[in-house]
């Protein structure tokens, strides 16, 4: 039985190998993936962009004006003249915010009453909106209670004065001391890089494995196949452990590049992480096995390779937070294997999880594969019909 | 149903839905005998052939293989027989040498055997010097000769080829034949599908079918001699024409 | 250029599609499903932070504070524990995202008019949702701040103020912050992408692995009859598939369509096909299926999600990056997609993307032809 496994295996490896678009499937993608999520995507809202539309032109509207500037979360990019020009930058996307200071402001300061500014956030972005609106606020606060210690501290001076005691202001406040734990600049790369490991190996081996057995189905060979003495098993083996390696080699690549030249950093197990990826890979290599046995061509075979693999991928974690989406797509987002492979890889590289933590992951792949291996094995037949 | 042939079926019905692709075929081959099916594309010989090499499952009817049942005992016949298909199903990305491996190590013939047959397979195709080639450089006639040395590899008893000849020129052919010939007189069993007219002169017996039925089955001299015809493709078309009289 | 051939292609081209009943309801049904399932499912919203309390004050003053972090519809408060190993052991096992630690003393440092500190403790593994956590818990203790403050010098002053300053929040073109709003537009584009270059690029390299396209080429077939009339067919299904996410996107999640519907399915025609130029290049130049698919995924799909503003903001990526997505067409059919959906603004503002947008289609085309021509000869 071994001998026919080692025989297809091998064939599989040589033609693999000669391919010099196997090449490039195995680092290609990869690369692109690094390069994006390594560099490209960053999804921190440090510094909004807005537009200052100053309509009162008192020392106090520049007092606020010092205060935003001074946050840290703004940038000011334009100061238009009008609601019209400032209503334009917003349709262009020029800005994510105006705030527009209206013309009574500093007179109603100095009143004593209650002066509003007018925050435009431009919505379409909703996470951008409010943290937008947080910081505002935020400052806006910071803004205000200065203000009042102040006028506070004025009048009871003049009381003091008036009534000879001494009187201490004081003004209380709370601070907040934030510890990021894992990933103290909060850098998007350390997020999503861990999780391009999951990607290029699901993508690649359940591809692969979908395509290699079609393309054998369309030449004719699958039926040169059928008639000798190879069993479904060993068949199965044969063309589908050079895919597993291909996975376990783009683990190691991945990670390698991750760790040198991102500085991601891998505070668990190796070992642990080539133990799970063993157990994804038998869900992938069985998801692209089940492919395989419901398509006649490659065409149908990439289109059910594909008809999985997209929302696997976007309902696993990867870019998309699982615990905010409707309770429907949480449950069918536990059967997703990629979603348990995601939430190990980030446990291995950013926590230094252990199995104690991620056990009931592990199992879960173990389950998953083993069910689809079994489902692709029942369905795998050495008949045409 | 009687040991001495290698292979029988009995009223073998092969159905597509509403399409019947074989309807109640029953044919005997000897051991040891060249046995041909021929008719026109479409008239049934290559889903006969399948249903004989446990590739399809048989609607009704009865067939043995060897002495196996094909609906029952597929496996068992895949170990004794070889099969060239209609488009000789080799590795294109392979080498020569590579696909021979392949095959021998798939039938499991053993290391120090598949050395042996290797070289004879080798020299029986005429491709020694091109072991280290590209399967996909050799042009057709060279293809055919390799393909048919797999299937022999593991030395099988009956062998079913179906279509082997097909888009090979007449040269390469009449040498297929000849190695075919020397099949059969090294005891194997040989089954042969083709549209070929001229070469069912070549068969010691043939089947013509024709819409999924056989309309004639016999030696070709005696199939020429009830019809008084000269060559088997004057009988195809004399034959052809009844049946397409009475289906009218 | 001769309608009469074109129009031969395209025939043939209709019936591969419609009696390839399962590449049919893929080309049909995928994008739907899709549409639904991301519709419904994603959603970049954060709110309802899982988070752990550990009060080591246990007075009034922190009880109000964590009522605050309780009441918001962005924190969810899962458990209140009473050791560190507890907020360690819940981050490890993703159960929690923030920990609030209230110090022994709080209530009496702010009585003293003191400023008692507030540890916040986020897990950064998930840097997005850790980012915006922070923002919003920090935003919230000063809040609290705020009206401690403002307490404060009411108690001690006898003074009526009213907080000097109020901001005026109105938040434009998604009024109630719903991700989907500008998720499902920007879906359109990605299905739209996928389903192009993929249909597209897959048939022609299997028509190059048969054989076929050589017959075909040895025809007195123009390349530009060939590629237009293989891409009648496509363009059909693909319009279908348009038409059907807009009104998916309208009656279905109730996204609202301020702008033209004209501009959007005239834009959409142009974008798709472009799409559909790239995917028959690709295939041009792949002669098989995998390479098609691979070359087609890389240069379609990944660009279309990540590079085209759909999800991440261009304008944080850096500076090297932005300048690649100028040549993704996705990014300003993205724009125009938002643009028309959410801000209701018409060509007067998108008229640079939708320029952009026909040049692409025209050059994809021009290039893609010539490709086809050279194989030929």
């Amino acid at each position: 039985m071994w001998r026919r496994v080692f025989e297809i295996f091998r064939k599989e490896l040589r033609q693999a190998l000669r391919e010099p678009r196997m090449r490039i499937v195995l680092f290609v993608p990869p690369l692109i993936q690094l390069i994006v999520f390594g560099y490209a995507v960053n999804l921190d809202v440090n510094v909004a962009r807005i537009a200052w539309l100053d309509m009162d032109h008192t020392a106090a509207a520049r007092d606020l004006r010092a205060a935003f500037e001074g946050s840290g979360h703004f940038r000011i990019l334009a100061n238009p003249v009008s609601e019209r020009d400032a209503q334009m930058l917003l349709d262009r996307g020029d800005v994510q915010a105006v705030i527009g200071v209206l013309p009574n402001f500093g007179r109603e300061l100095d009143r004593g009453a209650t002066a509003p500014v007018q925050v435009l956030v431009d919505g379409t972005d909703s996470n951008t909106a409010s943290l937008i609106s947080s910081y505002t606020t935020q400052v806006i606060s910071g803004f205000a209670g200065r203000r009042m210690v102040n006028e506070q501290r004025a009048k009871l001076v003049a009381s003091t004065m008036a009534a000879g005691t001494a009187v201490n202001p004081g003004a209380p406040s709370v601070d907040a001391r934030t510890r990021v734990w894992f990933n103290p600049d909060l850098l998007s790369r350390n997020y999503f890089v861990p999780g391009v490991v999951v990607n290029i190996v699901a993508l690649v081996t359940i591809m692969l494995t979908a395509m290699a057995i079609v393309r054998e189905k369309e030449i004719g060979t699958m039926e040169q196949l059928m008639v000798t003495p190879v069993r479904p098993l060993e068949l199965m083996l044969g063309k589908t452990l050079p895919f597993a390696l291909a996975g376990f080699f783009e683990v190691a690549l991945i990670t390698g590049a991750a760790l040198i030249v991102f500085g991601i950093p891998f505070r668990g197990s190796p070992l642990l992480l080539m133990a799970c990826s063993a157990l994804f890979l038998l869900s992938t290599v069985g998801v692209g096995l089940f492919v395989s046995t419901v398509s006649e061509t490659q065409q149908q075979a990439v289109m059910g390779a594909f008809f999985f693999f997209a929302p696997a991928f976007m309902l696993s974690g990867f870019a998309f937070p699982i615990r905010n989406m409707p309770l429907a797509v949480q449950i069918l987002s536990y059967l997703d294997p990629v979603r348990y492979f995601i939430s190990i890889v980030r446990g291995i590289f950013l926590k230094g999880t252990g199995v104690a933590e991620l056990w009931p992951h592990m199992l879960a792949l173990l389950l998953y594969g083993t069910l689809i291996l079994g489902a692709s094995a029942l369905r795998f037949h050495k008949r045409l019909d | 149903m009687s040991s001495a042939s290698a292979v029988e079926t009995l009223d073998l019905v092969k159905r597509f839905g509403d399409f019947v692709a074989v309807d109640r075929v029953s044919i005997a081959i000897a051991r040891g005998e060249i046995f041909g099916f021929l008719g026109p594309n479409g008239a049934g010989k290559s889903t006969t052939i399948r249903m004989l090499c446990g590739l399809l499952t048989p609607t009704s009817g009865r067939a043995t293989v060897g002495g196996f049942d094909v609906a029952t005992q597929s496996e068992a016949i895949k170990r004794n027989i070889g099969y060239m298909s209609q488009k000789f199903s080799l590795y294109d990305d392979l080498e020569v040498e590579e696909n021979i491996d392949f095959f021998g190590g798939i039938y499991g013939v053993r290391k120090q055997r598949l050395q042996e047959r290797k070289d004879y397979v080798l020299r029986m195709a005429g491709l020694e010097d091109r072991r280290h080639s590209m399967t996909r450089e050799l042009a057709g006639g060279w293809k055919q000769r390799l393909a048919l040395g797999c299937a022999i590899l593991h030395e099988p008893p009956i062998l079913f080829l179906d279509e082997p000849t097909s888009g090979v020129d007449p040269i390469a052919r009449r040498n297929f034949w000849d190695l075919i010939y020397r099949l059969s007189e090294a005891g194997h069993t040989v089954f042969v599908s083709t549209h070929y007219m001229d070469e069912a002169e070549y068969c010691r017996r043939l089947a013509l079918m024709y819409g999924g039925r056989v309309i004639a089955l016999g030696r070709p001299d005696e199939l020429k001699r009830e019809l008084g015809l000269r060559s088997m493709e004057d009988v195809f078309v004399e034959l052809i024409g009844r049946e397409e009289r009475r289906a009218s | 250029m001769n309608l009469r051939r074109t129009r031969a292609v395209a025939r043939k081209e209709f019936l591969h599609i419609l009696r390839d009943p399962r590449s049919l309801a893929l080309a049909l049904a995928v994008p739907l499903f899709l549409l639904l399932l991301f519709g419904f499912g994603l959603t970049l919203d954060v709110d309802r932070i899982p988070t752990l309390v550990y009060d080591l004050d246990h007075t009034p003053a922190s009880r109000e504070l964590i009522a605050r972090f309780d009441g918001s519809r962005y924190f969810d408060v899962r458990g209140y524990v009473d050791n560190y190993g507890a907020i360690e052991r819940g981050i490890d096992r993703d159960q929690c995202l923030l920990a609030v630690v209230i110090p022994k003393g709080f209530a009496r440092e702010l009585d003293a008019g003191r400023r008692p500190a507030v540890q916040l403790i986020l897990d950064g593994s998930d840097s997005n949702t850790a980012s915006i956590a922070r923002g919003y818990a920090e935003s919230l203790l000063a809040g609290y701040g705020f009206d401690v403050q403002a307490g404060a010098v009411q108690r001690k002053g006898g003074i009526d103020l009213n907080a000097p300053v109020r901001p005026e929040l109105r938040v434009l073109y998604n009024s109630r912050l719903e991700s989907k709003n500008y998720i499902v537009p920007g879906l359109i584009a990605v299905i739209l992408m996928i389903i192009a270059a993929l249909i597209t690029s897959l048939t022609i390299a299997r028509e190059w692995e048969t054989g076929a396209m050589e017959e075909l080429l040895s025809t007195p077939l123009r390349p530009s009859e060939l590629v237009l009339g293989k891409m009648a067919a496509f363009f059909t299904l693909g319009f279908v598939d348009v038409i059907t996410s807009i009104a998916v996107g309208v009656l279905v999640f109730g996204v609202p369509l301020r702008g033209s519907p004209l501009l959007l399915m005239a834009s959409s025609a142009i974008f798709l096909f472009g799409a559909m130029c790239q995917g028959i290049l690709v295939s041009a130049l792949a002669r098989s299926q995998l390479l098609a698919y691979q070359i087609g995924m890389i240069t379609s799909f990944l660009p279309g999600f990540l590079l085209s503003g759909f999800v991440y903001s261009i304008a944080n990526m850096p500076p090297a990056i932005q300048v690649v997505t100028y040549i993704v067409p996705a990014r300003y059919f993205i724009t125009i997609l938002k643009g028309i959906y959410l801000k209701g603004v018409g060509l007067d503002v998108l008229w640079g993307e939708v320029l952009f947008l026909i040049a692409f289609a025209l050059l994809v085309f021009f290039v893609a032809t010539r490709k086809m021509r050279q194989k030929v000869a």
